[in-house]
């Protein structure tokens, strides 16, 4: 079983800074992401590429240092992805990053999804008959 | 070389999607490399003994250099540090556990099993606050 972990533009940012309200709940999601990844649990943290960008992550920045070193890897928008994300930005209304999101759910091969996030609603409405875990911050 | 340094060096090798491959000739024990051969073979685990020694190697080597950000986080922010109670909050609302909305039960429980077993982990705070919440025959 494997398992996908997707941050949205708020616990990317939260991460980040250890001054954020919501800085230590993120850190113990990491944390426990790290645990399982010491036991050989196949479990992936992910960012879509445009939430990295509405969350002003470069990772070529020496403030995005922490972050950077928690091995959470860029999910890009290809073509396909752009397609997707475009359809359900045109269905929900969604934002262009929440979009993206969308469309890493629904195209995850992953026997589990859940996603950190500081608004269930809408990543209820993009992950479209996936099934999800939602973990709200 | 310093730690933090080594960190760094190690997080950009396990960036480098470079394909160039070496030959090595590390020893292992004759019957793990047997196991490795017949879990390909007959179990279809992974194209190729190869491959799957180095999804291991790079999965523990990930663990390793996130359990490194971590710590060196916790050392430079200490109220970032979770305790027991937020790790198995984080754990349950990973996994959509049902008692992941019952965050103060899973503090209760952490509280109740570290007296006990100071080496406890979040899974175990899950199962005792699980057996704590069946009712009594």
């Amino acid at each position: 079983m494997t398992h996908l972990v997707v941050l949205d533009c708020e616990a990317i940012q939260a991460l980040r800074d250890p001054g954020h309200p919501k800085h230590r709940p993120v850190v113990s999601h990491a944390q426990v992401v790290a645990s399982r990844k010491r036991r050989a649990v196949a479990i992936q943290m992910v960012v879509p590429t445009a939430v990295r960008v509405e969350a002003g992550w470069d990772r070529t920045s020496p403030a995005w240092v922490f972050p950077n070193r928690l091995r959470i890897a860029d999910s890009p928008l290809d073509t396909a992805s752009a397609n997707t994300a475009a359809g359900i930005r045109d269905r929900t209304g969604v934002s262009v990053a929440d979009s993206h999101l969308g469309a890493v759910i629904q195209s995850a091969p992953h026997s589990q999804i859940t996603i950190v996030t500081s608004d269930p609603g809408d990543m209820r409405l993009v992950a479209g008959d996936k099934n999800i875990t939602l973990t709200a911050i | 070389m310093e730690r933090q340094t080594a960190i760094e060096r190690l997080s950009e090798l396990l960036d480098d999607d470079e394909l160039e491959t070496s030959n090595t000739s590390m020893r292992i024990p004759t019957a793990l490399r047997d196991a490795a051969a017949l879990a390909v073979s007959e179990l279809g685990i992974a194209p190729s003994a190869t491959a799957l020694t180095t999804a291991a190697l790079r999965a523990t080597l990930e663990a390793v250099v996130m359990q490194a950000a971590l710590d060196d986080h916790y050392e430079r922010h200490p109220q970032a540090s979770p305790d027991l109670g937020d790790l198995a909050i984080a754990a349950a609302e990973l996994d959509g556990h049902p008692l992941a909305g019952q965050p103060e039960r899973l503090r209760q429980a952490a509280a109740e099993i570290t007296a006990n077993h100071p080496g406890a982990s979040p899974d175990d705070v899950l199962l005792w606050a699980e057996a704590r919440a069946l009712p009594t025959a």
